[in-house]
């Protein structure tokens, strides 16, 4: 993590198969970095330049049929209902690990920065990471190309996500589930109906207001606010929208900068009004039912968790098994039941109606059409111009 | 085992016990945090990776860039700190001295609340600081709380959430050291007239400072590198140095910038302990020199 | 006198009593909540008191093995820190030697450093070393940081302690580990234990310095934190609070085994007594 090949290595022990202490040795002397087995350490620690490959992946890619086997699935925390992975076991064989070490895209791209720039594999087959490090995964030839004869269903994405910005063809990504970020309100405080995005400003509820930490969501929904569409906003479009949430940082409209943890605060009524996730709505919901989440009139980010085949994937085949089992509108409503954020899978909602009405009558998890032509995309911005704004962000958000 | 000589062997005895200890600092403390000083002078980000250029000037920006957080937490910590001995000092002089058998159970019960998860005992105390609950308006009626203020998200809230967290640390060691005072000494001193407050202040007090010591370093230096309670508890305004090293590290892949902060926090720590010693140390010369 | 010494012993008991109840409320709500018919996911709001939670404890599987990762973790790093750690204390207290002053600095650096910097510092070790990170590579990191606050607690405890005892036995003839086991460790025995106490508790808490020397394993705040992003569930609270009164128990068994011991040593000096015999040391 903090370091060039620090993480490099990691992943190379994580993905179990052995490289020796010699192989590795060999590929620093490669590098013209070996000075001495007791430097060797401080050498490789500050010496490595990393690349961006620089070369796109291609993007065909042909998987053959394999036994399934012992594969590895990193996911975030709570975002499968475990019991599909028992029945996918049980369907196809094999036995998939699944780990849920994915709790931040940029914590996680840090951990497997170095091995994908040194062009080694990092110990999973399949991860799920958001658009804008999918984006950059793409961007910079660190995943491999789906080969779509492996996953029929894909033909189940829902029409609104077949294209993406960074992945006009769906070659290297295919959602896992989707999420509005919109605004969450504690209606035991707040009296009046609230529509818009310009409600976070209003004075009456200064100190009362929370934003996401996280540019691409607070920003994007000012410059909603202000008439931009996001999706194409340029970097100076965005570093205005960050001064006007500094502002109202500086005046105190702004209570806080939160992750998830916005959760406490709106239900036990400290924060009235809060930039907040549709999915963690669903759950406070039945914790607080006087809590509600609200599609701003100007639009609401939609944000994307997509599966993605890390380069150097050793279980491809399995992945794109795993993928294509998703995609059966059953199991996907399995996990949306579970989840409960917005499935990308077509013909979800009619399956939900018959035993979970009230599921598949909730606006959080299956928006409706209308709703549905105001979410937008996260930017896809060039690897330096997304560390110029999440350092802008940095400073407001203190640190 | 040859038959060393009994001068021999306590000579050798110190480094057969400073060993092993010494050995697993050097190599998984020491190695990894020189090889940090290499990372400080490195320039570059996570895309182009970083190579070693003697880019001393990251130690400038971040003075320039965090001073406020710097002393910030310094602050923070330090309050932290004079508010765990207040509370702390009379806990322990009460187990060391007069709790008798329910002694180790007092400590126990010190130490317990650790069981738990420092960040599930932290939301606790976001449940119950909170805007409507039960203390907030409690305090309101006594007027310590303005009608319309709060105590979470303020800086009160990130001090006694750091000064809750820490209170072991300056607890234990306050306790180990009074413990050990020879109570003859005390007996010694209110046989000779002296009233218990002067027993207290010449005979307690001096034999208790290595404790005290102690406890306010175990307190004061992880405090100052907290961020947590400034995340749970506090706003942006109250954000410390732990805080932007985190997200230095972790979101913006900043590593040199990150490194350096570091090794500036832990520069000021130490400044900090030496002078603190110093002071400690002339104290108790003066007063012996006045008794 | 005697009044005024009973007036004061009883505000310490008073303030001492509401100090450890302030240590204890946060733990309340967490006792409490896990006792909450919550609905959903989260759990921040009381809705009525339930078993169930209690029924199925170790009905998250994850959360059980990362419970069980963080004991086993505690009581290894526990030892082996605990027992660098005295013996360090024991060097830097007890006997002059050069660079006495700079080891003392040395020790205190681990404390000085932020948790983030210890955690990254040492992954970047390990891989380069290409060590495996998981279960080994947590303990290494927590014996780390504990050495420094056995040593720390251990030396307050010696610092003004009478050494000569040592001496005096060393001289009537007994042996390095004699002394050791019969003389020192019976003194410093409260220190050490308190160090030990303090040293689990933080590695069962770890969450920073684990979360960058973990690779795959989980342990109990790794589990807490992963799971706060979508809410804690009650499960946590049970197991949190069971681990509490686990500890308790612990307690209060070796309580009542020091009694029995003591009541048994007292019974056995008292024999030569009774049968007439002079008493032998």
């Amino acid at each position: 993590m903090p370091h060039d090949d620090l993480d490099g290595i990691v992943e190379r022990m994580l993905d179990g198969s052995e490289h020796s202490r010699r192989q590795f040795i060999r590929h620093l002397a490669a590098a013209g970095l070996l000075v001495g087995p007791g430097s060797a350490f401080l050498a490789a620690c500050g010496g490595v330049k990393g690349e961006s490959s620089g070369k796109k992946a291609s993007a065909v890619a042909h998987h053959p049929k394999v036994p399934i086997g012992n594969w590895t699935f990193s996911n975030w925390p709570l975002y499968i209902d475990k019991s599909v992975l028992k029945s996918f076991d049980k369907k196809y064989g094999g036995h998939v690990k699944y780990v849920e070490d994915i709790n931040d895209n940029f914590e996680f791209f840090g951990k497997i920065r170095q091995q994908l720039q040194a062009g080694k594999p990092i110990g999973r087959d399949m991860i799920v990471v958001t658009d804008y490090l999918a984006g950059r995964l793409v961007r910079d030839g660190f995943v491999e190309a789906i080969d779509k004869s492996n996953v029929p269903n894909f033909k189940n994405l829902v029409p609104n996500l077949q294209t993406i910005n960074y992945d006009p063809k769906r070659n290297f990504s295919l959602p896992w589930q989707s999420g509005a970020t919109g605004i969450g309100v504690n209606t035991a405080k707040v009296k009046r109906k609230i529509t818009s995005i310009k409600d976070l400003f209003d004075p009456a509820f200064k100190g009362r207001v929370s934003f996401l930490s996280e540019p691409y969501d607070s920003a994007g929904l000012v410059l909603l606010m202000q008439g931009i569409d996001p999706t194409h906003a340029t970097l100076d479009q965005i570093n205005k929208a960050i001064d006007k949430i500094a502002e109202a940082q500086k005046s105190g409209q702004i209570r806080r900068f939160t992750g998830n943890d916005y959760s406490t605060d709106l239900t036990k009524g400290n924060l009235w009004i809060a930039v907040a996730y549709s999915g963690d709505l669903v759950q406070l919901q039945a914790d607080n039912p006087h809590l509600e989440f609200v599609y701003p009139e100007e639009g609401a980010m939609l944000f994307t968790d997509n599966m993605m085949l890390p380069q150097k994937s050793q279980h491809p085949y399995a992945a794109e098994t795993m993928m294509n089992y998703v995609y059966d509108p059953q199991v996907a409503a399995k996990i949306a039941a579970y989840v409960n954020y917005i499935s990308p899978v077509q013909g979800v909602k009619e399956i939900l109606l018959k035993n979970q009405p009230k599921l598949a009558n909730n606006p959080l998890i299956f928006p409706p059409p209308d709703i549905v032509k105001k979410l937008h995309p996260y930017p896809s911005l060039s690897s330096a111009d997304e560390r110029e704004m999440e350092a802008r962000m940095a400073q407001v958000t203190g640190a | 085992m040859l038959r060393l000589s009994l001068r021999r062997r306590r000579q050798l005895l110190p480094y057969l016990f400073l060993g092993p200890g010494l050995v697993w600092l050097v190599v998984f403390f020491l190695i990894p945090i020189l090889n940090q000083s290499y990372v400080s002078l490195e320039s570059g980000n996570a895309d182009i990776g970083y190579s070693f250029s003697w880019n001393w000037s990251v130690y400038s920006d971040a003075v320039s860039s965090y001073h406020t957080q710097f002393t910030r937490s310094l602050i923070y910590a330090g309050a932290a700190t004079v508010i765990d001995l207040i509370i702390a000092f009379p806990l322990a002089y009460f187990i060391a001295f007069k709790a008798g058998r329910l002694r180790n159970f007092m400590l126990l019960l010190i130490v317990l609340p650790f069981f738990t998860s420092y960040l599930v005992r932290t939301v606790s105390w976001q449940l119950i600081l909170s805007d409507n609950g039960w203390v907030v308006d409690r305090l309101r009626d006594v007027g310590l709380v303005s009608s319309n203020g709060r105590l979470l998200a303020t800086s009160t809230a990130v001090i006694a959430g750091i000064a809750y967290n820490f209170l072991p640390f300056m607890a234990l060691p306050l306790y180990v050291s009074l413990e050990k005072i020879d109570r003859r000494l005390i007996e010694a001193a209110t046989d000779l007239y002296a009233s218990r407050a002067t027993a207290f202040r010449k005979v307690t007090l001096p034999l208790a400072l290595p404790g005290v010591f102690a406890g306010s370093l175990l307190t004061f230096i992880p405090a100052v590198g907290d961020y947590i309670n400034a995340l749970l508890l506090g706003t942006p305004n109250q954000y410390m140095i732990g805080n932007v090293i985190q997200s230095k590290f972790l979101n913006i892949l900043d590593y040199p910038s990150a490194a350096a902060l570091s090794f500036m926090l832990m520069g000021v720590i130490l400044i900090g302990i030496a002078i603190y010693a110093r002071l400690l140390g002339t104290r108790s010369l003066t007063e012996a020199a006045a008794a | 006198m005697k009044r005024t010494d009973r007036a004061r012993t009883w505000a310490l008991g008073i303030w001492s009593t509401a100090a450890l109840l302030y240590l204890f409320i946060p733990i309340f709500i967490v006792v409490l909540f896990s006792f909450n018919n919550n609905k959903g996911r989260f759990n921040f709001t009381w809705h009525g008191f339930t078993w169930r939670h209690w029924a199925h404890p170790f009905s998250n599987p994850d959360l059980a093995t990362a419970l069980k990762n963080s004991l086993e973790i505690a009581a290894i790093s526990t030892v082996i820190a605990t027992a660098l750690g005295t013996f360090m204390a024991l060097a830097l207290v007890r006997y002059g030697f050069r660079g006495r002053g700079a080891t003392d600095m040395f020790v205190f650096l681990p404390l000085a450093t932020p948790e983030v910097v210890l955690g990254a510092a040492l992954l970047a070790l390990f891989l380069t070393l290409n060590v495996n990170t998981g279960f080994v590579t947590i303990v290494i990191a927590h014996v780390m940081f504990n050495i420094s606050y056995v040593v720390v607690t251990v030396k307050a405890r010696l610092e003004g302690m009478d050494q000569y005892i040592e001496e005096a036995a060393m001289d009537l003839g007994a042996g390095v580990w004699a002394t050791f086991w019969r003389v020192t460790l019976p003194v410093i025995a409260p220190g050490v234990a308190s160090a030990a106490l303090l040293a689990a508790a933080l590695s069962v808490d770890d969450y920073v310095i684990t979360s960058f020397n973990a690779g795959q394993t989980l342990t109990f705040p790794l589990f807490i934190f992963g799971a706060t992003r979508q809410g804690v569930p009650p499960e946590v609270n049970v197991l949190a609070t069971g681990l509490l009164f686990v500890v308790l128990i612990l307690l209060a068994l070796n309580v009542v085994v020091q009694r029995a011991r003591g009541r048994r040593e007292a019974a056995v000096a008292a024999v030569p007594a009774v049968v007439g015999a002079p008493a032998n040391a």
